[in-house]
């Protein structure tokens, strides 16, 4: 019910990290779930991919890799040169 | 170009969180985040909570709900301050939220912050408030299973309150499965039944309570003492 929000927690992470990287743009962003982190993956994918869709963020893909618990935790981030 | 990306997703909530925390330690206040399903009980559980407690003690209540401000209403009768936090339709309190709402109150002058989560017990629980501990309210007009179907809140509550056991002879669920449901998802949890009617169980509550407020405080002192000490030196 929260993905959205969590959605948009990752794409404002990627944002921040991205200043560190003039002239890259981010295709890939690797999170990390546990099964208690109270997300669902699909849901969660659903509300990144809808927000994603049609902006500058395209063409960045969510990686979501499962965990331990409750965690909620970023992973890695993919960047290509534009 | 690969690189890694490190902290936790929700760190800006956690971030407002550490803030409120550090405030609540200064003064010693206990904060209690209440989560259940719509219709557990909580509200009636506060009001009962409210009219049991002495009327010096220095307590403060947000209750958050999607629309309305039906809750703020029961819970101020009894004259202690209440806000409601309307969130419009997000499913959960965050920190930013709780921090807004209490900016104009005295913190430092607080024994008790009591706060109403949205009825829900998936999305709330993802949510640090800042808060000293969570309470999860269960009632007996639910299923027993519930502590399986929602591990979440009921592995990171510190105590279960059952509600509405006058209820017990009329409805089908079963009490001991329950806390059985509920020990086997977090061994640690500490359960009191009540009943907001008959105000059975509030004792055991009030006690939890004193006891939760009394180690809190303690807590602070030796904090305290021990912040003073080394600025003395």
């Amino acid at each position: 019910m929260h993905e959205m929000g969590v959605a948009d927690s990752i794409l404002q992470a990627v944002d921040k990290e991205l200043l560190r990287y003039p002239g890259r743009r981010a295709v890939k962003v690797s999170v990390k779930i546990g099964n208690l982190a109270g997300v669902d993956r699909e849901s969660l994918h659903f509300c990144f991919d809808s927000m994603v869709k049609g902006t500058t963020w395209e063409p960045l893909e969510l990686d979501v890799q499962p965990a331990a618990g409750d965690e909620l935790d970023f992973s890695a981030l993919e960047l290509e040169e534009i | 170009m690969r690189v890694a990306l490190e902290g936790r997703v929700l760190s800006e909530n956690d971030r407002v969180a550490a803030r409120l925390r550090e405030g609540l330690m200064e003064s010693g206040t206990l904060s209690l985040n209440f989560i259940g399903s719509p219709g557990a009980g909580k509200t009636a559980f506060l009001e009962k909570t409210l009219e049991l407690l002495p009327h010096d003690l220095r307590i403060a209540l947000l209750t958050g709900d999607i629309q309305t401000e039906n809750d703020a209403i029961r819970l101020a009768k009894y004259g202690f301050p209440v806000k409601q936090i309307c969130t419009g339709g997000a499913c959960h309190l965050d920190a930013r939220m709780v921090e807004k709402h209490v900016a104009d109150w005295p913190l430092a002058e607080l024994d008790l912050l009591l706060i109403e989560n949205i009825g829900n017990l998936v999305c709330p629980t993802s949510y640090d408030l800042g808060e000293d501990g969570k309470v999860v309210i269960l009632s007996v007009a639910e299923g027993e299973d519930k502590p399986l179907k929602y591990p979440g809140i009921f592995r990171k509550a510190e105590l279960m309150i059952l509600t509405k056991t006058d209820l017990l002879p009329y409805v089908p669920f079963q009490l001991e499965m329950a806390k059985q449901y509920a020990r086997a998802v977090n061994p640690l949890i500490e359960i009191v039944e009540t009943s907001a009617t008959t105000g059975a169980g509030f004792g055991q509550w009030l006690a939890w309570l004193a006891s939760r407020m009394e180690t809190k405080r303690e807590c602070c002192d030796s904090a305290i003492a021990e912040v003073r000490k080394v600025m003395a030196c």
